[in-house]
């Protein structure tokens, strides 16, 4: 009895939603994209002539001190670089694998991961806060200059909007920097003023007390404003031009035709279709949290990754700058995946992938 | 009884006006007309005549650019008069109208559906919109009306998406969307052009049943005239934002006078006629409604022109005797 009835019972399989394969599909693609990329990476960084070590050697010669030749070839074997690049390349990433250990960076005289790991804290709370800030703002402003197309407000937008587009963003950091100066008398330089910066140096504050306190945001501000413009001009570009594109729709006009309000058109219908490329936007988006505005950064002298990785390709510190730049690899295919189960959720068509169910 | 023989909607000297750089558009020009219940008027011309402007004006949905002026007075359910073109765009009044008491079809069905939603979802959001919020009654309604429209296994099609339908079957939602809340006056806008023709000849069967069985008014717009002689009870022949002929669908296939109606039934293809006869076409454009002379639109291209006459004064819409009203100065000149 019970025998039948499981054979009557279809076998469940865990993949057979067409949602579930498909992500098991992408997450098998992971490992050989992050391998091949690794090693491109890898072969990449040590394409500029010299090492780390003739970098640092040619400093202490400049400064006028003697190094014997004995000591480089210590070095040399202390630090692997007398081995082939594809030995250095395979210890790297077995170690990686078998031990998350990313290697020693050169410069700092420590491991990889502390080194990312310091600053990281800080980079994914002015990342996130800034890409929040674009989003927010540009989102609905996108639908405001849509609906309002050719209205007051709208010119005012798209000049804004231009603007910031057009405008580098280091430029815009400076101007804003001189005019705090010359309006405030404070230089607002760096994500801390002195007492937080003495506060962390000794222990006494964590970056999540940090993040709490009122001078933390005054200096926050100028950030916000220089990096979240970028990606808020964009956005309002988009959607205002996805916006115009689905308001044109006839399923718009067939939705008035029985009723329906504007607001709700506009919510309902429009919005969902046209966000389509701004969640396409979100796969760099993770990435970007990671280490992105490295010029602003250092325009703006933020303690975040993109100065970190710039210093570490500098200095020829292979490791350091080889992981930061495999985390936003990774960090890439991680948001990519992401955005295309989003929109899936978004879309239909997406979702069945052109297939009709009969 | 007599009331009910009363028009539901009166259209008096309907004009849409786009302003543009260079001037005003003037692509609807002084339309009368009036549709009673249970009655199919057909909306015919060629593309570009002003029929679509026409009747999305009815429910007050065309583009902000366009200006509608005139009147649209419409009987609603309470036996009130409503002018349409007195009540705000966006305004609650109108869209208590739209989709409830006035409907519509459109042209192509594969773009009149949102992708993002289950057809179920749309049609069910009218019910929702007019008759009632409770979920499961609205549904059963939605249902009943996708049954009625010819959907087999409505069930299992309420919840799939636009693109899961073939054209034929996304008219027949189309329509269902149009009816479901049964109302008094339903404008076609060309709803079979996008369909192959054994599906064309379904679907207009469908309506005439339909019609048949709700009792209401239909203002079917297209530039078949096949599918006029088939639908309409009467006709109104557009040509440049104007009508210039109106009648019974029998006068205007036995008897047309405009000869822009003459031109229109020439150019349809006859069962018997030889091979070597060419179709009959009527020469040159439709054309731009900017900045138009005082004389007759079809001028330019019509055959029967008086020169002095034509070119001078617009011809007035004018009785024959009947419903039988033509635009020419040549008809009125014969005495017709």
């Amino acid at each position: 009895m019970e025998a039948s009835a499981t054979k009557a019972e279809p076998r469940r399989n865990p993949f057979s939603s067409p949602m579930a394969r498909f992500i098991y599909k992408r997450v098998l693609t992971f490992i050989p994209i992050m391998l091949i990329m690794s090693l491109l990476i890898f072969i990449i960084i040590q394409l500029p002539p010299g090492d780390y070590l003739t970098t640092y050697i040619a400093g202490l010669k400049a400064e006028g001190q003697v190094v014997e030749e004995a000591e480089i070839a210590m070095l040399k074997e202390q630090f692997g670089l007398d081995q082939p690049w594809y030995v250095q390349y395979f210890k790297w990433i077995w170690n990686i694998i078998t031990d998350f250990n990313f290697g020693y960076s050169f410069d700092f005289g420590r491991p990889v991961w502390p080194v990312i790991a310091e600053v990281l804290p800080m980079t994914i709370a002015v990342s996130l806060i800034t890409m929040l800030f674009g989003y927010l703002v540009g989102i609905p402003l996108g639908i405001y200059s849509a609906v309002r197309q050719y209205s007051l407000g709208d010119y005012v937008l798209t000049f804004i909007g231009f603007l910031g587009m057009a405008m580098p963003n280091f430029l815009f950091a400076i101007l804003l920097m001189y005019g705090t100066y010359i309006w405030t008398g404070t230089a607002f330089i760096g994500l801390y003023t002195e007492e937080i910066l003495l506060a962390v140096n000794s222990g006494a504050m964590q970056w999540y007390h940090v993040l709490v306190h009122p001078d933390f945001w005054a200096r926050m501000t100028i950030p916000i404003l220089v990096m979240g413009t970028d990606g808020l001009c964009g956005t309002l570009r988009s959607m205002r031009a996805q916006m115009l594109d689905e308001l044109g729709c006839q399923y718009v006009l067939a939705a008035r035709a029985k009723g329906v309000s504007e607001a709700r058109i506009i919510y309902k219908y429009c919005l969902r279709a046209a966000l389509n490329p701004t969640v396409s936007g979100l796969s760099g988006m993770l990435s970007k949290i990671f280490n992105g505005s490295t010029i602003s950064a250092i325009v703006l002298n933020l303690q975040i990754m993109g100065p970190r990785l710039y210093d570490a390709l500098k200095a020829q510190d292979m490791y350091l700058a080889g992981t930061i730049l495999l985390v936003m690899g990774f960090l890439i295919v991680l948001g990519t995946l992401l955005s295309d189960i989003v929109l899936a959720w978004l879309d239909p068509r997406i979702r069945f992938e052109g297939r009709s169910a009969d | 009884m007599e009331m009910n023989n009363q028009p539901i909607i009166q259209v008096k000297n309907l004009c849409v006006d786009i302003k543009t750089d260079e001037g005003t558009l003037t692509p609807v020009r002084g339309v009368d007309f009036e549709i009673r219940p249970g009655e199919t008027l057909g909306l015919v011309g060629e593309s570009g005549c002003g029929k679509s402007l026409t009747s999305k004006a009815i429910l007050a949905i065309n583009q902000k650019k366009c200006v509608s002026s005139g009147e649209i007075l419409f009987r609603d359910d309470k036996e009130d008069t409503v002018d349409i073109l007195t009540l705000d765009p966006r305004g609650k009044q109108i869209r208590d109208i739209r989709g409830r008491q006035i409907s519509m079809i459109f042209q192509e069905p594969m773009v009149a559906f949102s992708p993002m939603y289950t057809i179920g979802n749309q049609i069910n959001e009218c019910t929702r919109l007019h008759i009632t919020k409770d979920k499961k009654e609205s549904k059963r309604i939605t249902l009943e009306m996708m049954k009625k429209v010819g959907i087999a296994n409505a069930e299992k099609r309420y919840d799939q998406y636009p693109h899961e339908f073939s054209g034929g079957m996304l008219q027949r939602a189309l329509i269902a969307m149009a009816l479901v809340c049964k109302p008094r006056l339903l404008i076609a806008d060309e709803p079979t052009t996008a369909l192959d023709v054994t599906i064309q000849a379904q679907i207009l069967e469908l309506m005439k049943e339909l019609q048949k069985e709700l009792g209401m008014a239909i203002l079917f717009i297209t530039h078949d005239l096949g599918t006029v002689a088939k639908m309409c009870d009467r006709v109104a022949v557009m040509y440049l934002g104007k009508i210039v002929e109106t009648g019974t669908a029998r006068e205007i296939y036995k008897n047309p006078q405009h000869p822009y109606t003459r031109g229109l039934m020439g150019s349809v293809h006859k069962i018997g006629t030889l091979k070597a006869d060419r179709l009959f076409s009527i020469e040159g454009t439709v054309p731009l409604a900017l900045n138009l002379g005082p004389g007759c639109g079809f001028y330019d291209r019509c055959l029967d022109r008086i020169e002095g006459v034509c070119d001078k004064a617009d011809p007035a819409l004018t009785c024959l005797g009947g419903e039988h009203c033509v635009a020419c100065h040549k008809c009125r000149k014969e005495g017709v």
